[in-house]
């Protein structure tokens, strides 16, 4: 009897662990493979003229990822030594640049190219970087952090480093499950997304809120005009490449890429020709946003001028003559072309030349460099060793 | 009874299968169009100074050439199908030097002939909302006020060592050409091969008028001119003779 009590309690005992051991793999199984239910991102809006924007399937809009990325952005764990975040080279006053001619990373080397403004980056052509290398946001976000000379940072451990936070397994969990690289990226595109420029003097004139001054409005009228002296009309021929509401390049294909006169044939730096292999592609860059390039100083890949003036003086009469050189610059002329010795030149006058720049700073909105949903969260929250 | 038996089963899968044909020759189906790209008799190779000038000195060599296929319509037994939103960008730098339209959801017909235009119709060209392929922020529009680009044409002519740009940027309503292709037999969505055409480039400069490209480096904005090449690109699309 007693023995047999004993069984009993034994098989009873055996039974209530399996129970046990059965509980918790159910558990843990509903933790680790319950769907997050992010909630998709409210009031989310952009002018229509911007036109069309994808947003990929497999990475929605959504509070939880918006709110994820931002604080990856803004973190310097991202960095191998936890001392350059995105946020070092993109910075929010500057429209998300950082003023310097090339920028410069963890390892103080300084990069081959100037940063770039995150401006309405759905928008435009869709390559990015310079020489348009990577197709998409989420590919593009993998390759600074690990890059050695700008963060440096192996993918591996910075997995570790996010789970063993604080925050983040919470952040990751509610937006997209797991901590993975994929999903950092993902993230990281997700809140560059959001980051729309819409509130300049341009786009509220455009709105109809406000008229600009007989300068600007000279300016606007250059910058979208190709001369043409058969007719009497003047113009800068900036939309040649810079689209009009957009003022960055044209997204079909390498559309929005173009050689504008910078170099010689022989100091031409590869450009698209690295991405595309095409030697008629040599020394073609990404037609950048002009929106906020008042704030955007040093100007081109290679930060090479510092002020407007002297991009306007580029164009109209520093030209370099190389293959690639587009066809628009080098025919574009307010003057009559003598027809056997072409001298490359706008030929506006100075007048003309101060109203393009004034148009161009129609361009900056300060809204944009100031609003709170882009600005730096850990500011706001306590962080952790800062 | 057995006979009986498998007499209603041979007839109820006849009927299904009746039904199920019919059911196929009444839903809409895909209706492809392919365009071939070359320049006179040889073929559009771009980037390269391999063609002469057709009205002057030089060799000239394609950048770029792109332009505008707007308003489809089939024209059919039962009617005319309108293609909606049919504002296609047709450009050829690819390696078949080809652009094809695939025309989905077309009614079931026999369809004899097909109208499009080259270039884009009035209500649209004043517009700045994106349709089809318009975008407003493309390389094809001038600005709002102004109105598309129908066709873009860029390159450069070469004599002996004085290379000059060539600008061709064709638009202004009254620049839209409309052309009609009766077809050599009939078709009907998914049944038949992709509608063949030939787009000759060199056209735009011996359509109608032989162009002097050293006389006439570019057209942008100069009425007379705009008419000149679209005179000469009305010719630039015609039926591939089948073998
Ligand atoms: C050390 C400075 C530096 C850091 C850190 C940095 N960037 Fe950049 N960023 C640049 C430079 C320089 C370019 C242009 C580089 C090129 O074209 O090769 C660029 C380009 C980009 C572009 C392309 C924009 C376009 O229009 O094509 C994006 C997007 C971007 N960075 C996002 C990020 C994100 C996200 C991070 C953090 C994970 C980051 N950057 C960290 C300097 C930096
Ligand atoms: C043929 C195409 C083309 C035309 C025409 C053109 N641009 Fe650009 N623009 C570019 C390209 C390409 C770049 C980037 C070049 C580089 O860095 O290598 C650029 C860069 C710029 C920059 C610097 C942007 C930055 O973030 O560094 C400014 C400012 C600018 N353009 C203004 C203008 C103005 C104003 C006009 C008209 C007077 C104009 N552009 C005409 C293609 C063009």
């Amino acid at each position: 009897m007693e023995s047999g009590g004993f069984g009993s309690i034994n098989k009873s005992i055996a039974m209530l662990s399996l129970c046990g051991v059965m509980l918790i793999a159910i558990i843990y199984g509903f933790v680790a493979y319950i769907e997050p239910k992010p909630t998709p991102l409210q009031g989310f809006t952009a002018p229509f003229v911007f036109g069309k924007f994808r947003v990929p399937d497999d990475n929605p809009l959504t509070q939880e990822a918006v709110q994820l990325g931002r604080r990856l952005f803004y973190d310097k764990q991202l960095s191998g030594d936890n001392t350059v975040s995105c946020s070092t080279c993109h910075l929010q006053h500057l429209a998300f640049t950082d003023g310097k001619a090339r920028s410069v990373g963890v390892s103080g080397k300084t990069l081959d190219f100037n940063s770039m403004s995150l401006a309405n980056l759905m928008w435009g052509p869709r390559h990015f970087f310079w020489n348009g290398r990577v197709d998409s946001l989420e590919e593009q976000a993998l390759a600074p952090i690990q890059d050695p000379n700008e963060m440096a940072q192996n993918l591996d451990d910075l997995i570790d480093e996010l789970e063993a936070d604080d925050v983040y397994p919470g952040l990751f969990r509610s937006a997209y499950g797991k901590i993975s690289a994929e999903n950092i990226a993902r993230a990281l595109a997700t809140f560059e997304r959001t980051l729309i420029s819409a509130d300049s003097k341009y786009d509220q004139y455009l709105r109809g809120e406000l008229k600009l001054s007989a300068e600007e409005e000279l300016g606007r009228k250059l910058f979208m005009a190709h001369p043409d002296v058969k007719v009497s009309l003047r113009g800068g021929n900036c939309i040649d490449c810079h689209s009009q509401f957009l003022t960055s390049g044209f997204n079909a294909q390498f559309d929005g890429f173009s050689n504008n006169g910078l170099d010689t044939e022989a100091l031409l730096n590869p450009g698209l020709q690295f991405t595309t292999g095409q030697v008629t592609d040599r020394g073609k860059f990404k037609v950048p946003t002009l929106r906020n390039i008042a704030l955007t100083a040093p100007y081109m890949h290679d930060g090479r001028f510092t002020t407007l003036e002297q991009v306007l003086d580029h164009y109209n009469e520093g030209i370099r003559v190389s293959d690639s050189l587009s066809p628009l610059i080098m025919e574009a002329d307010n003057q009559p072309q003598d027809a056997v010795n072409i001298r490359i030149s706008l030929n506006l006058n100075e007048e003309e030349k101060r109203a393009i720049i004034a148009f161009l700073h129609t361009l900056t909105d300060h809204s944009f460099i100031t609003e709170d949903k882009f600005s730096n969260p850990f500011d706001a929250d306590t962080m952790p060793d800062a | 009874m057995r006979k009986l038996l498998s007499m209603s089963v041979a007839s109820g899968l006849l009927l299904t299968g009746a039904a199920i044909y019919v059911y196929q020759v009444s839903q809409p189906g895909t209706v492809r169009m392919r365009f071939d790209a070359v320049v006179g008799n040889k073929p559009l190779v771009f980037n390269d100074a391999r063609y002469s000038n057709p009205g002057g000195a030089g060799m000239f060599r394609i950048r770029d050439f792109q332009f505008f296929i707007s308003n489809i319509d089939l024209h059919g037994e039962k009617g005319v199908y309108r293609v909606p939103d049919s504002y296609y960008l047709a450009r050829f730098d690819n390696s078949s030097t080809s652009y094809q339209i695939n025309l989905a959801n077309v009614p079931r017909d026999w369809y004899s002939a097909v109208t499009f235009s080259i270039g884009v119709d009035e209500v649209a060209n004043g517009s700045i909302m994106s349709v089809g392929d318009l975008d407003p922020n493309s390389r094809m529009a001038w600005n709002w006020e102004v109105g598309y680009k129908f066709l873009l044409f860029e390159g450069a002519l070469i004599d002996s060592d004085t290379i000059r740009p060539l600008v061709y940027h064709v638009g202004f309503n009254e620049n839209r050409k409309t052309l009609r292709f009766n077809l050599p037999e009939e078709v009907a969505p998914d049944s038949s091969d992709a509608l063949l055409f030939t787009v000759d480039v060199l056209a735009l400069f011996t359509g109608k008028n032989t162009v002097d490209m050293a006389a006439l480096p570019n057209v942008k904005f100069d009425r007379d001119d705009a008419r000149l090449l679209a005179g000469n690109y009305g010719t630039m699309i015609s039926l591939t003779a089948r073998p």
